[in-house]
């Protein structure tokens, strides 16, 4: 019985020292606050840390230059907030986060169903929020303070398409059949969906093999079976589940099977591919992205890659470190640090230089009614012996395509 | 209504009242989500609580009703533009008809399969909405008239939508707690075999339960889409975090009570939250380090919930401070003894033809006839392994025979279920004593007075009346842990009387008594029959019957050996090669019924 | 359907069921002896798993061999948490209302283990590039992956050898009296809360060594067990609860209900049609497919 108290005795002091270890450091009164609500621990924890290191470099980068110069060099100051593994956490994150101090603008939260979440409270509490969410759902709301910086699923399809399509003529190896592989997750449902449903028809191209699956897949066998037994030139590939996509890469070695992969979503050009399936398997794979590191930030991403020890940069770094220099702009452009100011600086705001406008291609930031950035196009990023890089569009590639089957 | 029950809606207003208090004086936006997301886990806790904590059917899918409210209001107000309001009575239907649907096959059952088996639902229903389409349905904000669709832009507007729902729900529970139900319920948990013998229709109660519990479910599940989540997906409603949840506020704050899932709610989900704020966000992962901790701790504790920890304690010092319990006084047979059986054998109230009965290639009962006579006591006797209990687990309906007929007051009673045969007048008690335990002794006799219907307070009045009779009435309020052998008994006797039965099944009612206790018991046995009642006993010793029973039958490995009176019965060297061998019988020839002490 | 085409998707099945059925006998075990519905197997096996990863890029033992060294160190594990935390609340001789304590109690070590781990090792998923991951064995017109094949064999030597152990071992007939009647096994001088122990502590070693062998193909990260608990739940049941070679059998099933279900069922659905004939193995025989019936009065 002693015992028993001592345990809860010990859990309760445990309990009661929290709130020592977890009070926020002391934060200059004028310091403009951003928001981060992004999974930082449970499943999808890795995401939100990347997402968080790009943050963080952006963060430094303005205050060592000096801050935001049309608030007398206010520094800013990152609150992250996490979402956790369930839409509820999220939710909770992002209010808690939103009410507890005065947020200027946010960004989150890497999972559609946590980004539309997230910005149904950021819309009631009229906080500008950028994400770098694919799903079309997110800007069809009628919102006004959500802003989405890549181009949504359904354009990402035909765009997409029509670059793939192309490459493959200019290497003489035309695609006529074609493969649908992934899982039912929103992002990767809205970019088959038109697929599907039009624009293979639209260029001549027959759909051989349509395999969807509800996470977690049991083997990947069946699947690469009909592919194997179609030879569709060119397989279209969206699996967020790591183990998922694993499976169905390591099958398709094992098969012996030659065809192209087309990735759908940055998912598949992060470092721990290369750890588990190795650089051979994953070589001359490509994948459709919102954004990855093209020519002339060679500088960017090696200061990122000594600050945290990561092999390469990616889609989700990068898009926060542009979204918090974007914030910064438009902080710049309103003169203000109040959300309200914030939000119409960005609905009007026409960007072609600086680090936000050279990350998000085609390198000039506007944003339509809906928050839509128009003009927004998806990159094609290739795997080369082991690290991905920007192959298409040609003029900003950072290695040059292969193609072959 | 007695002081008890008036304490009990008091308290639940004193909890409204509480919940008021705080909706209104918080301020905070995110201080008011914490305060609905208490509400709504409390609410659904107690959805829970009714089928797994009043029945102890333990279910792990009922978060099958709480999506289901979730997307039909969600759905019905995206496509039909229907209000939630009425989209979540609708959802509501659609649960209860679910709960109709997945209780019928699933009652069947039982223990923990029954929890397991309802998993399945939900991760089929989770698939298939994934299947369909419905990744993720964004409930579309309407700024015209938002109310009209459950949007409020005061939070504490939800608060006070989640505090009326909690609310209901507490008032439905304590109805259930205090009605029939109830006690039918807290029996079949605690037992629902003898439930069952007590007239019990154990399934009707488990499925009116599951609906019961079915509907706050669906209306906390379409509240829930709307106040918390704003986006609904799949495994956000029909996920396994939703039964975590649940369970963790139904099983820290203690199950089988409506304060139960108040309490756990009240504790650990600010608990959680105040993680989240405090640790979660600078240290990522600590918060479920520390929660898991919290759980733990909680439960090495208090393993049975805090409410019933806290409320065990604190009986426990009152009753030491209260005078030592003295022992009962062994209660005083009242009323004359009956010692003879009327002269002339009654009608046939029974009539047991041919019942065989096999298990795994085991015979148990081969052809065994027999009839049981008005008035009588007929004493049912044999060797270890004769069959015995088996033979009236075959009358009461707790068996199918594979050949014969049970023919009671005329009809076939074979295969009848056994709470349709106690509602006929066959009473039983158990070899093994088959107690609630968990009750008093007084709620453990009323179960037997439902079953010819009346209310709680007229079963009441009955039982008091049983225990009188028998002489327990004076450890009414106890515990059956506390009871001696003779006591427990003489309670079950009690049990089994209350259900007014014509016939007494005994079985072993003489076991583990001393000589006093047998007198006793003997004693009761022969009032139960001079009030009108005939009596089967089992029984192992031959003594005991001698002197009680009218009649003898004998039973051997499975067959009927011996039938009439007992000096008769004891001097068949049959019955006594049966107990006590051949070798015995051929040294001392037929003698004595002493001998046969076996 | 052609036959060469059938048997791939039951040798595919088979294969894969073969890990499901070692992850499933741990879990069998401990509810089987001890009446505990273990929450953590599936995290005690993601911790396997790690284990074995260290194994083989710290020492360089192939996991197939890595995972059976994780049965030791994860055997003591099991009896030192079973001592610490289990003893507490199971073991009193209630089932009923030690099966509320245990749930949470088990729960709340799920938690701890699974954030701890992502804290510690953080959340970047790992794997062990084994060769034969991606290769396989050409069996006339079938193909079969030579990881799975390996973990599949590995699977039924264990399997084997606990039914061995349980069988003609004192210690683990003194399981199986402990597991059948705790009352009667006591007067046998029969230590039921050492046995309780024992039981944890090799269902624990059992599921550690499928995440091991899981490994062999199968990324790992600290949340993997999600992946895995539901069927690891649905196999046992299936297999008659407390039955070992039920779940062993009931893993394979789920195996093949998952690929044969593709022949009626689009891929998405794959799922529903192990949980259907789950549903209905349940309803037919309603202790599983070798469980006992429970007794009656």
């Amino acid at each position: 019985m002693a015992r028993l108290a001592r345990t809860v005795a010990l859990a309760l002091a445990l309990l009661l020292t929290v709130p020592l270890v977890g009070a926020p450091p002391a934060v200059a009164v004028d310091d403009v606050k951003i928001a981060l609500v992004a999974p930082l621990s449970g499943r999808w924890a890795r995401q939100g840390q990347l997402k968080k290191m790009g943050a963080e470099m952006a963060i430094e980068e303005i205050n060592s230059q000096g801050g935001i110069k049309a608030l007398g060099g206010a520094k800013i100051v990152l609150r992250e907030a996490d979402a956790g593994d369930s839409v509820e956490k999220a939710v909770s994150a992002a209010q808690r986060v939103l009410t507890r101090e005065k947020i200027s603008a946010g960004i989150g939260s890497w999972l559609s169903s946590f980004t539309l979440g997230v910005t149904e409270v950021s819309e009631r509490l009229q906080v500008p929020w950028l994400t770098l969410s694919y799903a079309d759902s997110i800007t069809e709301r009628g919102f006004k303070y959500t802003f989405q910086t890549s181009p949504v699923s359904s354009a990402q399809a035909e765009q997409a398409l029509d670059l793939v399509v192309d490459l493959a003529k200019r290497n003489n190896q035309p695609i006529r059949k074609a493969a649908l592989v992934g899982d039912n997750t929103a992002a990767t449902v809205f970019f088959f969906k038109p697929l599907r449903e039009k624009l293979l028809q639209a260029k001549g191209i027959e759909l051989v093999v349509d395999e969807v699956w509800t996470p977690p897949l049991a083997d990947a066998t069946s699947i690469v079976q009909k592919i194997r037994a179609t030879q569709p030139d060119i397989v279209f590939y969206g699996a967020t589940n790591f183990p998922d996509s694993i499976q169905v890469l390591q099958k398709v070695k094992e098969f012996g099977v030659k065809t192209h992969i087309q990735g759908v979503g940055a998912w598949l050009v992060t470092p721990e591919y290369v750890k588990t399936v190795g650089k051979e398997l994953l070589d001359n794979i490509q994948s459709v992205v919102a954004a990855h590191p093209v020519k002339g930030q060679e500088e960017m991403v090696k200061k990122f890659v000594q600050r945290t020890g990561e092999p390469f940069m990616t889609q989700d770094p990068l898009c926060t470190y542009a979204h918090v220099w974007l914030i910064k702009e438009a902080i710049e452009q309103a003169k203000s640090a109040d959300p309200k100011a914030i939000r119409d600086a960005l609905a009007k705001i026409d960007l072609t230089t600086g680090p936000a406008a050279s990350t998000l291609y085609p390198g000039r930031i506007r944003f339509d009614e809906r928050g839509r950035r128009i003009g927004a196009v998806p990159l094609i990023v290739q795997w080369q012996n082991g690290e991905p890089f920007t192959v298409v569009p040609a003029n900003l590639a950072t290695r040059p395509v292969v193609w072959h089957k | 209504m007695t002081s008890r029950r008036w304490r009990g809606w008091v308290a639940i207003g004193a909890v409204v009242g509480l919940g008021l208090v705080l909706s209104f004086t918080l301020t905070e936006r995110y201080h008011h989500r914490v305060l609905t997301l208490v509400f709504l886990w409390a609410t659904m806790g107690l959805a829970w609580n009714i089928i797994s904590g009043y029945a102890g059917q333990i279910s792990f899918g009922h978060q099958a009703f709480f999506g289901i409210g979730a997307y039909v209001t969600v759905i019905l107000a995206a496509k039909f533009h229907l209000t939630p309001w009425l989209g979540m009575l609708a959802g509501a239907g659609v649960a209860v008809l679910a709960a109709v649907l997945i209780g019928m096959p699933t009652f069947r059952l039982a223990g923990i399969y029954f929890g397991l088996a309802t998993l399945a639902y939900p991760l089929i229903f989770r698939i298939v909405m994934e299947f369909l389409g419905y990744q993720e349905v964004a409930i579309p904000m309407v700024r015209e008239q938002p109310g009209l669709f459950m949007q409020f832009s005061d939070p504490r507007h939800f608060d006070l939508l989640a505090l009326a729902i909690l609310a209901a729900t507490l008032v439905l529970s304590r109805l259930v707690e205090t009605s029939r139900l109830g006690y039918s319920l807290r029996a079949i948990k605690e037992n629902e075999q003898a439930a069952e013998a007590m007239g019990v229709d154990s399934f009707r109660c488990k499925m009116i339960a599951y609906m019961l519990s079915a509907a706050p479910a669906a209306v906390v599940g379409a509240v829930y889409a709307h106040a918390i989540l704003f986006v609904v997906t799949p495994d956000a409603v029909f996920g396994v975090l939703v039964i975590v949840q649940t369970l963790t506020v139904c099983l820290v704050g203690g199950a089988g009570t409506l304060w139960g899932p108040l309490i756990g709610a009240a504790i650990m989900i600010p608990v959680s939250e105040i993680l989240d704020t405090t640790v979660g966000d600078r240290l990522p992962g600590i918060q479920g380090v520390v929660y898991g901790a919290a759980l733990m701790a909680v439960m090495m504790y208090a393993p049975e919930g805090l409410y019933w920890r806290v409320r065990n304690t604190l009986l426990a010092r009152r009753a030491a401070s209260d005078e030592p319990i003295r022992p009962a006084p062994v209660p005083a047979a009242a009323g004359p003894a009956a010692a003879t059986a009327p002269a002339a054998p009654g009608t046939v109230l029974m009539d047991v033809r041919g019942v065989s009965k096999a298990f795994l290639g085991l015979q148990a009962l081969s052809d065994v006839s027999f009839d049981v006579r008005e008035g009588e006591i007929l004493g049912i006797i044999g060797p270890n392994g004769a069959g015995k209990t088996t033979l009236f687990n075959v009358l009461n309906g707790f068996l199918l025979p594979e050949g014969g007929d049970v023919r009671w007051l005329g009809k076939s009673i074979t295969g009848l279920q056994p709470h349709v045969i106690c509602r006929r007048g066959v009473g039983r008690t158990f070899q093994v004593m088959r107690l609630f335990p968990r009750l008093t002794v007084l709620e453990n006799v009323m179960v037997g007075a439902f079953a010819h219907g009346g209310s709680p307070d007229h079963a009441r009045a009955r039982a008091r009346t049983a225990l009188e009779m028998v002489g327990l009435v004076g450890r009414a309020d106890a515990v059956p842990t506390g009871l001696t052998t003779l006591e427990l008994r003489l309670m079950e006797l009690a049990r089994c009387l209350v259900t007014s039965p014509k016939l007494l099944l005994l079985d072993e009612p003489l076991a583990g008594l001393s000589a006093e206790g047998v007198e006793l018991m003997s004693a009761m046995i022969r009032r139960a029959r001079a009030s009108g009642a005939t009596v089967a006993i089992i029984e192992h010793t031959i003594q005991a019957l001698v002197k009680l029973a009218d009649r003898l039958v004998v039973l051997d490995q499975g067959r009927r050996l011996a039938e009439g009176r007992p000096g008769d019965v004891t001097r068949n060297p049959a019955v006594i090669e049966a107990y006590l061998g051949k070798r015995w019988l051929a040294r001392h020839g037929a003698t004595h019924a002493e001998d046969l002490r076996a | 359907m052609v036959a060469s085409e059938l048997t791939q998707y039951v040798v595919t099945g088979l294969l894969v069921g073969g890990v499901y059925a070692l992850m499933s006998i741990g879990l069998a075990l401990i509810f089987g002896v001890m009446r505990v519905v273990n929450f953590a197997q599936g995290d005690f096996m993601m911790l396997g798993m790690y284990l074995t990863y260290y194994y083989a890029v710290g020492l360089g033992i192939d996991p197939l061999l890595g995972a059976l060294f994780t049965i030791p160190p994860f055997f003591v594990i099991g009896l030192l948490v079973h001592r610490a935390f289990l003893a507490r609340v199971t073991g009193g001789g209630d089932p009923n209302r030690e099966m509320d304590a245990q749930l949470i109690l088990t729960l709340g070590m799920s938690l701890i283990i699974t954030n701890a781990t992502t804290m510690i090792l953080s959340p970047t998923p790992r794997g062990i590039r084994t060769a034969y991951a991606t290769q396989a064995f050409a069996v006339g017109p079938l193909l079969l992956n030579q990881a799975r094949s390996y973990a599949f064999a590995m699977a039924l030597l264990l399997a084997a050898a606990v039914y061995v152990f349980l069988t003609r071992t004192d210690l683990g007939r003194a399981l199986r009296a402990a597991a059948d009647d705790p009352e009667a096994a006591s007067y046998q001088a029969i230590n039921v809360r050492a046995m309780h122990g024992v039981a944890f502590g090799v269902g624990i070693a059992l599921v550690a060594a499928a995440g091991g062998l899981l490994a062999t193909y199968y990324p790992i990260e600290p949340t993997v067990a999600v992946n895995f608990i539901v069927l690891m739940f649905v196999a046992v049941v299936l297999g008659g609860l407390g039955s070992i070679p039920g779940a062993f059998v009931g893993g394979i099933a789920i195996g093949l209900v998952q690929s044969l279900t593709l022949l009626v069922l689009p891929l998405q659905l794959q799922n529903v049609g192990v949980f259907v004939a789950f549903l209905v193995v349940l309803y037919v025989r309603p202790q599983g497919l070798f469980g006992r019936r429970a007794r009656t009065v």
